[in-house]
């Protein structure tokens, strides 16, 4: 016999009693196990959908705006092959590691709009995708095409769900054309910026096929369409160019036998190793048409000339191209609106800033060099003075008209250098002109000013430069943020001294050096030697691994439906340790023997909490089973009428066994941890009183017996009262007289005390009860309410239960947000604003401005009173909380702070230390070198990136660079959850290549909002603009939140209920505790009837009290809520929750009166 | 000074219980002194409500005197915080109540055994559940070893609970009532077994009674009357 037999025959012999504690542990244990099996189901359904969207993807390269050859994927799988050559012992030697040989797929991919053809359905940021067979080689599952035929568009389900299109069927496609030069460059062409595309629906690809293909993490799928990659090119001027390599895996495992389960640091080693060898593969097969620059030989044979595609020479370029030799010279060359010399004048001409051969190198940078044509043309001789006028482009393409004067220092005759036409670049709206007057410049050109002889230069010398400046000169005036030259040549021959630097070139016969193009080749090898891709935005990133790592970082479900659980987990326990604490009670003869027995009172203790351990694990145990259910039930809520809160149908259920068995340990934990509790007063009581006849468990009332503890206590528990409710009176006139924001959590505050106060007044209402003399005429109902003095604690406890769940779940809808209340405030989350807009194409002009307006011919009195704030975009993930993943790189806005500050938009919530706190959106310009400050919303800081006010993120600007982003203030409940706000200036500086604007902030007068929407609407259509109220934007974030929080309702309704269960076992002990008593009623002539009245009116006034008290108390609590127009306050799911409360309990306590009161009650008196 | 051979003292043991406010203290036992020695058998009788479950319950450790000293083989009980009464109750006092008490989850052998648990002495739990073998035979229960308390007479029981009492050798048994529940045959047999235990075991034994039979096997007969205890004429 040992101790473990006495738990084990215990255990068995009073199973049917403990029965109603195994499933309270039994519900505890499978919501704890549910809820966190629901965190693993979410994590790996996201794990799976970041798999889905990437296929057999592991790295990709994007280079937006930036095209390279096609040819460069077949380039790289080569040189990867070679790498693996065991036999090239000097490739692998640069290499920290192999590189299997793997699949690469070139991509062209734009953002577009769809329409069907009819127009009647549309999608804007359309992925428009130009593949090949290789690309579909990289999903999981290919379709059963293997090219898309001319002419045809495979779309994703998402797509063709929001066209409602069918393989067949014709749809619009508008698809931004990939400019050389920037639309924000100087000298761009202000038109065709799209081009359509109608195409036939061929298929529709699924998810699994690849449908579903993005590089950004986000459970809710992209808008693709896929079009065939020679089409597109074509369509676009991109011929045999991509901006976008996919690399596939080292295996061909498909998905889901590919359980990406390596050793977290393995799995980095391996990615980071072959990140390297890629890198080294890439800048072993680059070439400068990657780069989108060319040396061309130029006429003489003398010179090599580098130029670019994309006019401008990018930074990383010109240092790269001046530093490999001394020979190198950097040219700039511009279009001026006009030369003038006194009253005489030559529009729009070429001028080239340069040193030799032309420019010497004394010439002063406020002397100018015409040539013959010019000076002809204005009469004018050295020593005169010449103005010469041009345009810069400023923010929003604001043309700037500027002026500089020179003094002329000689005239060029019409030969040699001076008369070399290639020194204009290749202008996309100037170079395949026939005539000025077909010029499409970027600016204005007022063809009345062209003249015939104009036209005849033109004819003859096309671009040939009539005047030079110095190369410094030049810079000052037209350096901007896409370069500072336009060429850079080299005279030939040279005895090429960078060539020992160069491998490439150390490969090349000696002799080779003699010929021009040999020594192209040399110029374009150093130069690639000296070029970093990244430095270009040619550089892999690890998709794979940043997918797996956004879906493993992503948002805690299951903690998140721990603490939504949090009250039905409350309510299975307190169940299980009343029903266990009653079991036991029953048993009060066999503790007093037990203590009798010389066992003391820690080790009768000790044996029942063996018991209870038992119970504990057996409910643990069934509990997982019941997790499973629970977890399925949450899944298919979340897919379904909570679905606001995941955006997204797609998820599945899972479970790890590691999950499964820290659930069941927590629940047993939990569950015996509460029998502890529980169990901590018994048999504390003497043995000799247990083992009396009719023994029982009494509640201690310590103290003093009679009417001195009653007094002092209820006297305690009226000052308790009163204070709290005094307090509560109080914070409501506070609260009245605060802001919005404060007042919410006042009131909240207020009617949490006045649940205090509730309770305390009810405790001394039962007190007083307990001692009143009867007054007047004694009813049934109040000897019933009477009764309810007897057991005080038990009551107390009952009520407690019923009055604090019913004030939570009526009151946090308190936190609901509200989208409307007070929208068009400058404080409110919308920042005052009527509209946001979001363009797929990017808007260039100044939407503000005239000239703006009449670019996209939009009517000025329809726009009057319109006011736009234009944020320029970098994409990047959505860090709001519509996206359950971590986001890895959030969305960059770029903003004038003036535009935000001067209105005093939005509510700041935090300013990080140390920084001024006036005019918040001033942070953002930089105080730090090298580190960007930030602002965003609190949420996406604190919930999306992970963040806090003050923190640093890394990032990386378009020439690889890294940098740092500092958030430096957040703002609250805002429409700017999902990216982070930084200057304008800082933008550009960083991502000079994001030409446009593509999100703006849109003031209308109220009367106005419709009509503006409906204008800009059709207006641009073409750049896929699309309007949203900006309250219903935020409404769009706030339900993210308020689902939250009807699910926390739902849930926690769901435990009152639970609770109701825990009055009618209330009601059963008691009854069955006084049958004697009831059977003397009975015996004196109460009929059965009135005695169950009796027993329901006590327990129904606890139920009524407890109910009354928690819903008077939450009403104050939401009182601004109930108060706020457009509120969206759930009356009927909550009077429903608290009705079925309400019948819960009153049918419970029904039932157990019922039960209690059963079988002939007068035996009981005769066994007395 | 307590005699050598006496086990147990009472020394001017009074005890009152508190009614409510305002009136006086019920006083149950008076001054009661007593000594009871090694091995000697002792039977208190008197009317209901008397005062002798309460005496036995002081002697047994269930209660605590308002006043006086009991000396339990040298041992002022008085000064005893719960867990050394406690340990006193297991290992030095047994205890035979008018219900058996018995566990009904537990057979008949691990009823006996069941105050070896509490007892942190090895040398008690070394043997025990020979111990209660021979001592259930002894009563003539050794062929219900495995049975449940269910599955025996009110006889029966009452032997397993005289069983329990002595599984840890006390010094001193205390039975209150123990033939109260039975009829008459099962509390003679009952009578008779705690006598010849008496002798066997040489446990000093007191016994609560209202049955003069009982009483009269027994070597001294106290009568406790109006909170005082006297020697019986009977």
């Amino acid at each position: 016999m040992t101790t473990w037999t006495l738990i084990r025959r215990s255990l068995r012999f009073h199973a049917r009693a403990h029965l109603g504690a195994l499933l309270g542990a039994a519900v505890g244990s499978a919501v704890l196990v549910g809820a966190l099996v629901v965190g693993d189901s979410v994590r790996e359904s996201l794990r799976q959908m970041a798999l889905a969207r990437l296929g057999k993807v592991e790295f990709a390269l994007a280079s937006n705006d930036r095209l390279f050859r096609e040819q460069l994927a077949n380039d790289l799988a080569a040189g990867l092959l070679r790498q693996d050559d065991p036999g090239n012992a000097a490739a692998n030697a640069r290499t920290s590691s192999t590189v299997s040989a793997r699949q690469i797929a070139p991509v062209l991919q734009l953002p577009g709009t769809a329409a069907t053809s009819d127009g009647t359905a549309r999608a804007n940021r359309v992925q428009v995708l130009g593949v090949d067979e290789r690309f579909w080689q990289l999903a999981n599952q290919a379709p059963a095409f293997k090219t898309i035929p001319q002419d045809s568009v495979a779309l994703n389900e998402t797509l063709a769900h929001q066209l409602q299109a069918k393989v067949g069927e014709t749809i619009l496609l508008r698809v931004q054309k990939p400019s050389q030069l920037s639309r924000d460059a100087p000298l761009s062409q202000d038109e065709d910026a799209s081009v359509a595309l109608r195409l036939n629906v061929s298929a529709i690809v699924s998810d699994g096929q690849f449908g579903r293909f993005s590089l950004q993490a986000n459970q809710i799928p992209p808008f693709n369409a896929f079009v065939p990659l020679s089409l597109l090119q074509s369509k676009t001027d991109g011929t045999n160019r991509a901006n976008l390599l996919l690399v596939g895996t080292e295996s061909s495992l498909p998905s889901h036998l590919d359980t990406g389960d390596r050793p977290k640091s393995q799995s980095l080693l391996t990615s980071a190793a072959t990140l390297s060898g890629l890198t080294s593969a890439l800048r072993a097969s680059w070439q400068l048409a990657d780069a989108e620059l060319e040396l061309r030989d130029l006429a003489d044979g003398r010179e090599v000339d580098l130029r670019s595609r994309r006019v401008f020479l990018d930074s990383p370029v010109e240092q790269g191209a001046l530093n490999i030799s001394t020979n190198g010279r950097g040219i700039l060359t511009y279009l001026v609106n006009e030369l003038r010399v006194r009253d005489r004048a030559t529009p729009y001409s070429m001028v080239t800033a340069m040193g030799a051969p032309v420019v010497s190198p004394d010439m002063r940078d406020d002397e100018i060099l015409i040539n013959q044509w010019l000076a002809d043309d204005l009469q004018a001789k050295p020593g005169d003075d010449l103005e010469m006028t041009y345009y810069v482009v400023g923010v929003m393409r604001k043309l700037e008209e500027k002026s500089a004067r020179f003094r002329i220092r000689a005239i060029l005759p019409m030969t040699g250098a001076a008369a070399d036409r290639a020194l204009m670049p290749d202008f996309p709206g100037l170079t395949t002109a026939e005539n000025c007057r077909d010029w499409d410049a970027g600016f204005p050109i007022k063809t009345d000013k062209i003249r015939e002889k104009d036209e005849k230069y033109w004819d003859e010398f096309r671009g040939t430069p009539k005047a030079f400046v110095s190369l410094g000169a030049g810079q000052t005036m037209w350096s901007n943020r896409f370069g500072n030259l336009t060429a850079v040549r080299y005279l030939l021959p040279d005895p090429i001294s960078y060539a020992a630097t160069n491998p490439r070139s150390l490969a090349e016969s000696p002799d080779s050096q003699k010929s021009p193009a040999s020594q192209r080749e040399i110029i374009g090898s150093a130069l690639l030697g000296k070029l970093d891709p990244a430095s270009l935005g040619l550089s892999f990133q690890p998709a794979r691994a940043l997918a797996l790592a956004a879906s493993a970082q992503s948002q805690d479900f299951g903690g998140l439906f721990l603490g939504f659980s949090f009250f039905l987990i409350v309510a299975a326990l307190l169940l299980m340790a009343l029903l266990f604490q009653f079991g036991i009670e029953q048993r009060a003869t066999e503790v007093g023997t037990l203590l009798a027995l010389g066992f003391t009172p820690w080790q009768v203790r000790r044996l029942l909490l063996g018991e209870g351990g038992g119970l504990a694990l057996l409910g643990g145990l069934i509990g997982v089973a019941g997790g499973v259910w629970y977890a399925r039930a949450m899944l298919h809520g979340l897919s379904t009428i909570w679905r606001s809160a995941v955006g997204t149908s797609a998820l599945q259920y899972h479970a790890r066994p590691a999950t499964l068995l820290i659930g069941a340990v927590a629940g047993v934990a939990v569950a015996w941890l509460t029998i502890w509790l529980a169990l901590r007063k018994q048999a504390q009581q003497p043995a000799r009183e247990l083992l009396a006849e009719g023994g029982e468990f009494q509640t201690s009332n310590s103290g003093h017996a009679g009417r001195p503890v009653r007094f002092e206590m209820r006297s305690r528990s009226i000052k308790v009262g009163t204070l709290s409710s005094m307090a509560a009176l109080l914070l409501i006139g506070f609260a009245a007289l605060r802001s919005e924001t404060a007042a919410a959590g006042l009131f909240f505050g207020a009617g949490a005390l006045l649940l205090i106060g509730g309770l305390a007044f009810c405790s001394a209402f039962i007190g007083a009860l307990a001692v009143a003399e009867a007054a007047g005429k004694m009813t049934l109902s109040g000897m019933g309410v009477r009764n309810a003095t007897r057991r005080r604690t038990r009551s107390l406890a009952t009520l407690g239960l019923l009055a604090c769940g019913s004030f939570l779940i009526a009151s946090i809808g308190v936190f609901r947000l509200d989208a409307v209340k007070g929208a068009e405030k400058r404080s409110s989350g919308t920042g005052g604003f009527a509209l946001v807009g979001e363009s797929t194409l990017p808007i260039v002009h100044d939407l503000n401005s005239a000239a703006g307006r009449d670019a996209y011919g939009l009517d000025a009195n329809e726009l009057a009173g319109i006011e736009f704030v234009p944020f320029r975009v970098r994409e990047g993930e959505d860090a709001s909380c519509l996206n359950l993943n971590r986001a890895q790189k959030p969305r960059l806005l770029g903003v004038q702070p003036d535009l935000l500050s001067q209105r005093g938009a939005f509510t700041f919530t935090q300013i990080a230390k140390g920084w001024p706190k006036e005019n918040p959106w001033l942070l953002l310009q930089p105080r730090e070198g090298g580190v960007v400050p930030a602002i965003g919303d609190a949420a996406s800081i604190q919930w999306a990136l992970g963040k806090k006010v003050g923190d640093l993120l890394p990032y990386t600007d378009e020439r690889g660079r890294p940098f740092q982003i500092r958030i430096v203030a957040s703002v609250a409940n805002s429409i700017l959850q999902g990216s982070l706000v930084m200057s304008e200036d800082q933008f550009v500086e960083r991502f000079p290549n994001e030409s446009g604007y593509r999100m703006f902030l849109i003031d209308a007068p109220s009367n106005k909002v419709e009509k503006a929407r409906a204008t800009l609407s059709r207006a641009l259509q073409d750049v896929g603009l699309e309007l949203t109220p900006a309250a219903q934007r935020l409404a769009a974030f706030n339900a993210v939140q308020n689902t939250y929080l009807s699910t926390f309702q739902v849930l926690g309704g769901l435990g009152l209920i639970l609770g109701s269960i825990g009055l009618g076992v209330v009601v059963l002990r008691n009854v069955l505790e006084r049958r004697s008593e009831l059977a003397l009623l009975l015996a004196v002539g109460f009929r059965p009837r009135a005695l169950k009245w009796l027993v329901v009116s006590e327990h129904g006034a606890l139920l009524l009290l407890g109910l009354g008290v928690g819903v008077a108390s939450a009403f104050v609590a939401v009182l601004p809520a109930v108060l706020s127009p457009g509120a969206e306050v759930p009356f009927v799911s909550l009077g429903a929750t608290l009705g079925a409360v309400l019948l819960s309990g009153a049918v419970w306590t029904w039932l157990a009166t019922a039960l209690a009161l059963r079988g002939d009650l007068l035996k009981a008196l005769r066994n007395e | 000074m307590p005699p050598p051979n006496s086990l147990l003292d009472l020394i001017n043991v009074t005890k009152q219980f508190v009614s409510a406010a305002g009136l006086e203290p019920l006083t149950v036992l008076n001054g009661i002194t007593l000594q009871i020695g090694k091995g000697e058998s002792l039977a208190v009788i008197g009317p209901s409500g008397s005062g002798k479950s309460t005496l036995l319950q002081i002697i047994g450790t269930l209660d605590r005197p308002t006043s006086g000293q009991v000396i339990l083989d040298g041992q002022d009980l008085s000064r005893l915080d719960e867990v050394q009464l406690a340990a006193a109750r297991n290992g030095q006092i047994g205890f035979v109540f008018q219900a058996h008490y018995l566990l009904p989850q537990c057979s008949v052998l691990e009823n006996v055994l069941v105050p070896t648990l509490a007892s942190k002495e090895a040398a008690l739990r070394h043997g025990a559940e020979d111990r209660a073998r021979k001592l259930l035979e002894r009563v003539g229960l050794g062929e219900r070893l495995s049975h449940r308390p269910g599955q025996l007479s009110g006889g029966e029981r009452q032997r397993v609970a005289v069983v329990r009492a002595l599984i840890n050798r006390p010094k001193l048994l205390l039975a209150d009532e123990p033939t109260g529940a039975l009829d008459r045959a099962s509390a003679q047999n009952l009578a008779q077994l705690l006598v010849e235990l008496n002798q066997e075991e040489q446990v000093t034994l007191i016994v609560v009674t209202h049955a003069l039979e009982l009483a009269n096997r027994l070597q001294r007969v106290f009568e406790l009357r109006d909170g005082t205890l006297n020697r019986s004429k009977i």
